[in-house]
């Protein structure tokens, strides 16, 4: 299995995305630790290992590295999504944005990078939104912007003993997707117009990210570093202007 | 006194669009402007048969010119064809011919006036040649494959152009328009590939202002005002870029309607 005898940890593998590769990577012979903020365990599969951690704090992400040790794979995928304009944004949701998805990066991985093995491999989820904007969500963008612009830096500092790349996904059906499609004033149109959109005529699943979490987690992609893969079924590669669908 | 006294243009596509709208631009701002395209539309600049085709005709016109003009100081490559289909439409007589005029047109158009750019070259901001890309060179409109090729092709040709020839002072870059008001984009419009199935033409207008962030496309003029730039002096220090100016259109992803 690709990854037997490695050890990975995945920040925000509650739920959705980080779940998933959580699940993939046990499947795949690896040990997992897992955090997020709840103290409650979720149900994890064997090999999975949950921790309280808020990537946001210092102490919480000292803790965590004195706790685990060494380490082959991180995986950056606790994120959190505020929507609002620039003049709209509180304080309070910069913390909250900027404090998880640009601190909690930079965290965890000036906590994890000495305690990573030579050949290690870093995967952080960026986002579509941080090439294009999606259209009030100025911070989330922003933090995804800052992830990929650190990726290249950590690829370029921390070679040739680690890698590091990103992932930046499109829609993925999770429940966060299907939450803002019931707030659409037609749900049932608006997904038909977003599936449209897409090449592949399908939103992306947890496992399509989780799938190349693993072969970037795996010594197959060793060549593959500094770059950030957009996964979003097509979805940027076409126009904003689809004139079709106008 | 303009921006481009003393300086001398050749606009290829010159009476097209966007290049009328450049040699009436570069007119205002002193320059010497030569009009190159397959025919005249009596605009700016002065009329002269040119079709990016036809090397021996290309190498003719250049060494006339060489004999009225001591220098060539700015070149502009606006010579191009739009194709409204997919490749699996598109026969391989129409690709050639896409291909032959947006980008072989311009490799054979820059070919020859590199002598007498380099004569320019002495001036403050160099020679400056601006080749014509697209938005469409980075993201896809549906049903313009061959198109959306050929931009590509031209944001190439336009880096490697800049790195062989920077270092003679001749500035190469590459000009990105989105959505411009042009009888290419009416023509865009009407066509089967819009996909303005069943709207009227005002209507499909109206929804493609609405994408924008500015809420409006371009007019010819916008983008003649970037040319201008990059053609001045002003921008001595610009080159080997792709410069898009399409009213924010590319900054965003596609707008769901939720």
């Amino acid at each position: 299995m690709e990854l037997s005898g490695k050890t990975a940890l995945v920040t925000g593998g509650r739920q959705g995305i980080g779940r998933t590769i959580v699940e993939t990577f046990v499947d795949h012979g690896a040990v997992v630790h897992t955090c997020g903020r709840d103290a409650k365990t979720p149900s994890l599969p064997k090999g999975g290992h949950w921790h309280q951690t808020d990537v946001a704090r210092v102490d919480d992400v000292a803790q965590l590295g004195a706790l685990l040790g060494t380490l082959d794979i991180v995986v950056n995928n606790a994120g959190i999504q505020i929507e609002k304009t620039v003049t709209d944004s509180t304080d309070d949701d910069w913390d909250t944005v900027m404090g998880a998805n640009a601190r909690g990066v930079f965290n965890i991985c000036r906590e994890f990078i000495p305690r990573m093995h030579k050949g290690g491999s870093i995967i952080n989820i960026g986002s579509i939104s941080g090439k294009v904007a999606d259209p009030g969500m100025a911070l989330y963008n922003a933090s995804k912007a800052f992830v990929h612009g650190l990726t290249r830096s950590i690829a370029v500092d921390h070679g040739p003993d680690i890698r590091c790349n990103a992932i930046c996904p499109g829609w993925i059906e999770t429940g966060m997707l299907e939450a803002g499609f019931n707030l659409a004033d037609d749900p049932k149109r608006a997904r038909s117009d977003a599936l449209l959109r897409h090449a592949t005529r399908r939103f992306g699943q947890p496992e399509d990210v989780a799938a190349m979490a693993l072969w970037l987690a795996s010594d197959a992609s060793s060549f593959a570093t500094g770059q950030c893969y957009t996964l979003d079924g097509g979805l940027t590669a076409a126009s904003p202007l689809n004139p079709g669908l106008s | 006194m303009g921006a481009l006294e003393g300086k001398t243009a050749f606009v290829t596509g010159g009476c097209g669009g966007i290049g009328a709208a450049i040699c009436s631009r570069f007119e205002r701002e002193g320059a010497d402007v030569i009009a190159a395209d397959i025919s005249d539309n009596g605009g700016a600049g002065s009329f002269r048969q040119f079709d990016v085709t036809d090397e021996a005709g290309i190498i003719n016109t250049f060494e006339e010119l060489a004999r009225n003009w001591d220098k060539l100081d700015i070149l502009v490559n606006a010579a191009g064809i739009e194709i409204e289909e997919t490749i699996e439409n598109t026969t391989l007589e129409q690709w050639n011919r896409i291909f032959a005029i947006n980008v072989t047109g311009m490799f054979l158009t820059s070919k020859y006036a590199l002598p007498l750019l380099r004569k320019a070259s002495g001036s403050p901001g160099g020679a400056s040649v601006i080749n014509f890309g697209s938005y469409d060179g980075y993201i896809a409109d549906p049903g313009l494959a061959a198109y959306c090729a050929t931009k590509g092709a031209v944001h190439a040709l336009t880096k490697a152009m800049a790195c062989d020839h920077g270092p003679e002072g001749i500035r190469v870059n590459a000009i990105c328009p989105g959505y411009v008001d042009t009888p290419m984009l009416q023509s865009f419009f009407e066509g089967e590939g819009s996909g303005g199935d069943g709207q009227t033409l005002e209507a499909l207008q109206q929804a493609v202002r609405d994408v924008h962030p500015m809420r409006t496309y371009g007019k010819p003029e916008d983008i003649a005002n970037l040319v201008n730039w990059l053609a001045s002096d002003e921008a001595r220090y610009a080159a080997g870029q792709l410069w898009v100016i399409d009213g924010g259109l590319s900054a965003q992803v596609q707008q769901m309607k939720l």
